[in-house]
């Protein structure tokens, strides 16, 4: 049993109670997640890492709510989101987690600006036309990407794909940035400037947990998680790095 | 698109071409490994082609014969029929059929023709038969016989033995009675045939490929042919300059030289109008009735006539039937485009190592081919059952439909149809693959490359649908209320449990006329002492009226009015409501006093105030007003009278007690007993009499009713299909969407509005096609355009929207109501 403590911070941003994901296809059932428990302060750079297939991106769509978990209990700044209903669900999405994708996710027939205003167009409080562009030009700043605005996705490189997409995770203000191998389709150079731009992020203040297979990239998160076969390693141990 | 055609049409040739490198069978064979394994791709395919396809050359065999094909008549292009009128004084046509006198006249002494025959047709009880068939009959003169030309299977045809005034008593029969009522007996020819009191010697049989024209009739044909000396106008109405005759028709022939030298018909109607009508103002200017009036004769091709208006409703079919195959094509569109979507794989494996542009495209084309041409075989056999059922059910509703068959025309449209359709969808099918990208699809392990609907053609698809299914829905909605209406009309008198039959009478004269009526009266006794039977009325049936000239005494005005013969019973068998005056009473009938009962339409004619009682109509004085009935399938109610009918007068009308039922054997059985000289000649009930009237509408609801069915149907599953398929292919993004947030009704509306605009042009396409169709159409169409439409198109326009919708959220549904995982996984 992890609990993480982090000094530097002091409010608790997601907390994970005995959480089990159980996948039952018709010939076997498949123990993703056992019993995992988890919190994550503000300001938290959390990394999770092992071998493939021990439930890492299973465990990102629990915490990001794409997914129910099997049983357990799950808060995000203390609201309890275990048992919600799909649009439920999707509200909370919009206000508190941000996600960035392996494969940017971006679509294509939006532009630049579009992509990254998108999650403020499905926010119930229907923010103005003014919040909306103030909001998205401040996010793609922070991404350097103020630029591209009027591209469509299709005509940006690898790492300028992925640096929107965080754009766009940031436009809502959410409590936490979930990011599933950011760098997995990109090359090196473009890889390393995405993860400096999100240890950018964290060191103003952003908590983020990121999955990844990169033990360099790992070693940049404060906390780094090791998960085998569905459950958290209680101790470090550096030889089970992938 | 042309260039595309052309490049297509290249492909066909290179390909032909290869047939002497086997290539041709290789491609087949290729394409049929990979075509088994889709059973569920193939059965869609084949039973939505082979069905719309089926129907589509049944309706364009259909138009041929109608609209193209020649008649099956020598000569058949200078064939004429004169059809004669008579005009009012106020210039009106008052009458559309020949008097007996102008017809011969007409017969005597043109010069126009080369050759002409008269035709009149009635129906007799055959005695010589111990089942004493009723048997339609054609007295013609023996041109006849030379401008028809047909083949006989036995004997000879009418000849100069019998020309007008010969009254040589000899038969001809056609093959149907032939075999039907004389079961294929081989001497034939020593039969006789009684007809009332003359005797008729068979002198020929008619070959079995021989079809009368239908001039008295769609689905009219007789059984015997008899010499004109003997038809059934009676000696007064022979003599009769102004009394018109709707079974005597005149056809005629041009000869080859007057057609070339372009005599137009209009000249012809001309020559021979003011031939018959001087002579017939001659015979009239005694009577003052006619003055003012004339006589107008036109000259029609008989193949006009035979269409007698048919070809709208061909048009029409022939619409209503394209549009479900372009519904049934846009379907299938969609399902071939999804197929080469799915093979994206093994045609980038086939590019990969060397395949041309070309050589895919033949490929698909291979494929294609052997669907349509197996739709089309399948599609041969759904058109000549669909023939089967037009002639079971259309026979008297269309003409020329007994001619209907798989022919050279239809067969050479099937391969036309399969060609075309087997390389418009393997264009559309190669036109989807995007030679580029196919190389990087096997590279790259795949991240939404590859091979995708645009979104072009798509929305095209969606904007093709909706603009036919509203268009046809609309029309159809239309064609089907109003015939619901004209079923719905009320009618102003009763006939449930009311029948309705004619007796074959001996022909009376001064010594068998009191024998006659002590039958009669003995009929009317046994008929009314039936446990069942009500009331009976010596009358002719509600709708039969024939057309009169009739002179008011007090102001001499003259009218044509409609009337009939009826007796004291029936108005009160009929329920028709009196509103003025007295019915007829019994004396009345028994003594034929000079009275006459009007309609309320004829009453506000010969009088304003409606105050008629009192007046004389040809010397009738008018005792009563009844109510106007409305006649099932007319549009207008006329002006009409009624007179006392004779007390032998052959036709009854039947009031059955609730609930019970009268049938033919009942009556034939009670006739026999009356007299062996009394015979039953139709027997029908009321209401079988009036479904036979609006026959038409019958028919009218049931197609236009299953085709927007159909319509609706097809369509609703092709929309689904286009928007299931985008929907699927959009699977990634709209995951995408519900991550960052997006509900279920964001997602809907999403989709919604992305289709909206392809929905919207298909619909103002729709209004635009049925714009051009009021306007290129608008006199046939004036009766349908009231401001009923309005609620129709309403109704027409939700249907689409709905089934829109539902295409809509259908597909979408297995995405929002499952976590938002399964979305962003399932494209992975
Ligand atoms: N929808 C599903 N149905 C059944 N089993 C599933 C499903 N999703 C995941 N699994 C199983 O759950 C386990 C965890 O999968 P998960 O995708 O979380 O692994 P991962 O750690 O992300 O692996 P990788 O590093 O390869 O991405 C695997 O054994 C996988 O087969
Ligand atoms: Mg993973």
């Amino acid at each position: 049993m992890t609990t993480i403590n982090n000094e530097k911070s002091s409010k608790l941003k997601i907390q994970m109670k005995g959480i089990s994901k159980v996948f039952e296809t018709e010939e076997l059932e498949t123990h993703a997640l056992k019993n995992i428990d988890l919190s994550i302060n503000e300001g938290d750079y959390v990394s999770i890492s092992g071998p493939s297939g021990c439930g890492k991106s299973t465990l990102l769509s629990l915490l990001g709510l794409l997914d129910m978990p099997s049983s357990g209990q799950y808060f995000i700044e203390g609201q309890d989101v275990s048992d919600l209903s799909l649009d439920e669900a999707a509200e909370v999405r919009n206000k508190k987690i941000g996600f960035v994708f392996q494969s940017f996710n971006l679509i294509d027939e939006l532009s630049v600006f579009d992509n990254v205003a998108l999650p403020l167009r499905y926010d119930v409080e229907r923010p103005t036309i003014e919040t909306i562009t103030k909001r998205v030009n401040e996010c793609l700043e922070l991404v350097s990407m103020s630029h591209r605005k009027s591209h469509k996705p299709n005509q940006l490189s690898g790492g300028q794909q992925q640096r929107i997409a965080i754009a766009r995770a940031l436009v809502a203000n959410p409590a936490i940035l979930l990011v599933d191998e950011p760098t997995g389709n990109l090359d090196s150079k473009s890889g390393d400037q995405v993860m400096d731009v999100l240890a950018e992020l964290n060191k103003n203040g952003t908590t983020i947990c990121m999955v990844t297979h990169d033990p360099r990239y790992a070693d940049m998160a404060s906390i780094q998680l090791k998960l085998l076969d569905g459950m958290i390693l209680t101790t470090p141990v550096a030889q089970l790095a992938v | 698109m042309g260039s595309n055609m052309g490049s297509a049409i290249g492909a066909i040739m290179s390909n032909v071409s290869s047939i002497f490198s086997g290539q041709v069978i290789y491609q087949a064979k290729q394409a049929w490994q990979s075509l088994k394994g889709h059973p569920g791709f193939i059965a869609s395919v084949l039973t939505t082609m082979g069905l719309t396809v089926g129907a589509l050359l049944c309706i364009l065999t259909l138009a041929y014969v109608l609209l193209v094909k020649p008649l099956p008549y020598p000569d058949q292009n200078s064939l004429y029929v004169v059809e004669h009128q008579l005009i009012n004084k106020d210039n009106k046509v008052d009458g559309g059929a020949f008097t007996y006198p102008n017809l011969m006249y007409l017969y005597n002494n043109q010069q126009v023709f080369e050759q002409a025959a008269l035709m009149h047709l009635d129906a007799d009880v055959l005695l010589s038969l111990p089942a004493n068939p009723m048997l339609p009959i054609s007295f013609v003169t023996p041109e006849w016989f030379s401008l028809l030309g047909p083949k006989m299977a036995l004997g000879r045809t009418f000849e100069q033995t019998e020309a007008v005034n010969t009254y040589n008593p000899v038969a001809v029969i056609t093959y149907q009675t032939w075999q039907h009522d004389f079961a294929g007996k081989v001497n034939i020819l020593d039969e006789k045939l009684n007809f009332s009191d003359v005797s008729y010697r068979i002198v020929g049989v008619l070959a079995e490929s021989f079809s009368e024209p239908q001039l008295h009739g769609i689905g009219y044909n007789s059984s015997v042919i008899l010499p004109w000396d003997y038809n059934t106008v009676s000696e007064r109405d022979r003599k009769t300059w102004g009394n018109d005759d709707g079974g005597l028709i005149y056809l005629a022939k041009l000869s080859t030289k007057q057609a070339n030298k372009t005599i137009n018909v209009v000249q012809a109607g001309h020559a021979l109008t003011s031939l018959v009508n001087d002579n017939w103002q001659e015979k009239i200017s005694s009577q003052d009735f006619f003055k003012g009036w004339g006589i107008n004769l036109q000259v029609k091709t008989l193949k006009s006539v035979l269409l007698s208006g048919s070809d709208s409703t061909v048009y029409l079919l022939l619409a209503g039937v394209l549009g479900l195959v372009m519904i049934a094509c846009a379907n299938i569109a969609n399902l071939f485009i999804s197929r080469t979507a799915e093979q994206q794989r093994s045609l980038a494996i086939k590019a990969a190592v060397g395949a041309s542009k070309k050589q895919l495209f033949i490929s698909i084309f291979s494929e294609t081919s052997i669907l349509m041409g197996l739709s089309t075989v399948i599609a041969l056999f759904v058109a000549s059952g669909g023939f089967l059922v037009m002639q079971l059910y259309l026979n008297e509703y269309l003409p020329r439909i007994d001619e209907l068959s798989i022919n050279v025309f239809t067969l050479s449209c099937a391969v036309t149809i399969a060609i075309l359709l087997a390389l418009f969808f393997a264009k559309l099918s190669a036109n989807m693959i995007n030679y580029h990208a196919l190389n990087s699809t096997l590279q790259s392990s795949g991240k939404g490359a590859g091979i995708q609907v645009s979104a072009k053609i798509r929305n095209i698809l969606i904007t093709s649908q909706v603009a036919i299914v509203t268009a046809l829905v609309f029309i159809n909605i239309t064609l089907f209320k109003d015939a619901i209406n004209t079923l719905n009309q009320p009618t102003g008198y009763e006939s449930n449990n009311r029948y309705f039959f004619v007796m074959s009478l001996p022909s009376s004269n001064e010594d068998n006329k009191d024998e006659l009526l002590a039958n009669i009266h003995l009929m009317r006794e046994k008929l009314l002492a039936l446990p069942q039977v009500e009331m009976i009325s010596q009358s002719r049936p509600p709708s039969a009226f024939g057309t009169y000239a009739v002179t008011t005494a007090k102001t001499n005005e003259r009218y044509s009015a409609k009337g009939k013969d009826i007796d004291h019973q029936y108005f009160d068998l009929i329920n028709q409501e009196f509103l003025q005056g007295d019915n007829f009473s019994a004396q009345d009938i028994k003594n034929d006093h000079r009275v006459t009962i009007v309609n309320e339409v004829f009453a506000k004619q010969l009088a304003p105030d409606g105050n008629v009682l009192g007046l004389t109509l040809n010397g009738s004085k008018i005792i009563g007003v009844v109510n106007s009935i409305q006649i099932p399938n007319s549009k207008t109610i006329d002006a009409r009278f009624y007179y006392p009918a004779s007390p032998i007068r052959n036709m009854v009308l039947v009031k059955v007690k609730q609930g019970q039922k009268l049938d033919r054997e009942t009556v034939v059985s009670l006739l026999k007993e009356v007299s062996s000289q009394i015979k039953l000649f139709s027997f029908a009930s009321l209401n079988e009499r009036s479904k036979s009237r609006l026959y038409t509408q019958y028919v009218t609801v049931f197609t236009s009713g299953v085709l927007a069915l159909i319509t609706l149907f097809l369509s609703s599953v092709g929309l689904y299909g286009i928007l299931s398929y985008s929907t699927q292919m959009r699977r990634f993004e709209l995951g995408t969407r519900m991550a960052i947030g997006a509900k279920g009704k964001d997602l809907i509306r999403l989709i919604i509005k992305d289709n909206l605009l392809a929905i919207m042009l298909g619909i103002a396409l729709s209004m635009i096609m049925l714009l051009i169709i009021t306007i290129g159409f608008n006199e046939q169409i004036t009766n349908y355009l009231t401001l009923e439409l309005l609620p129709l198109l309403f109704i027409t326009l939700s249907a689409i929207a709905l089934i829109s919708f539902i295409a809509c959220y259908f597909p979408l549904r297995q995405l929002i109501n499952r976590p938002a995982i399964h979305s962003l996984k399932g494209c992975e």
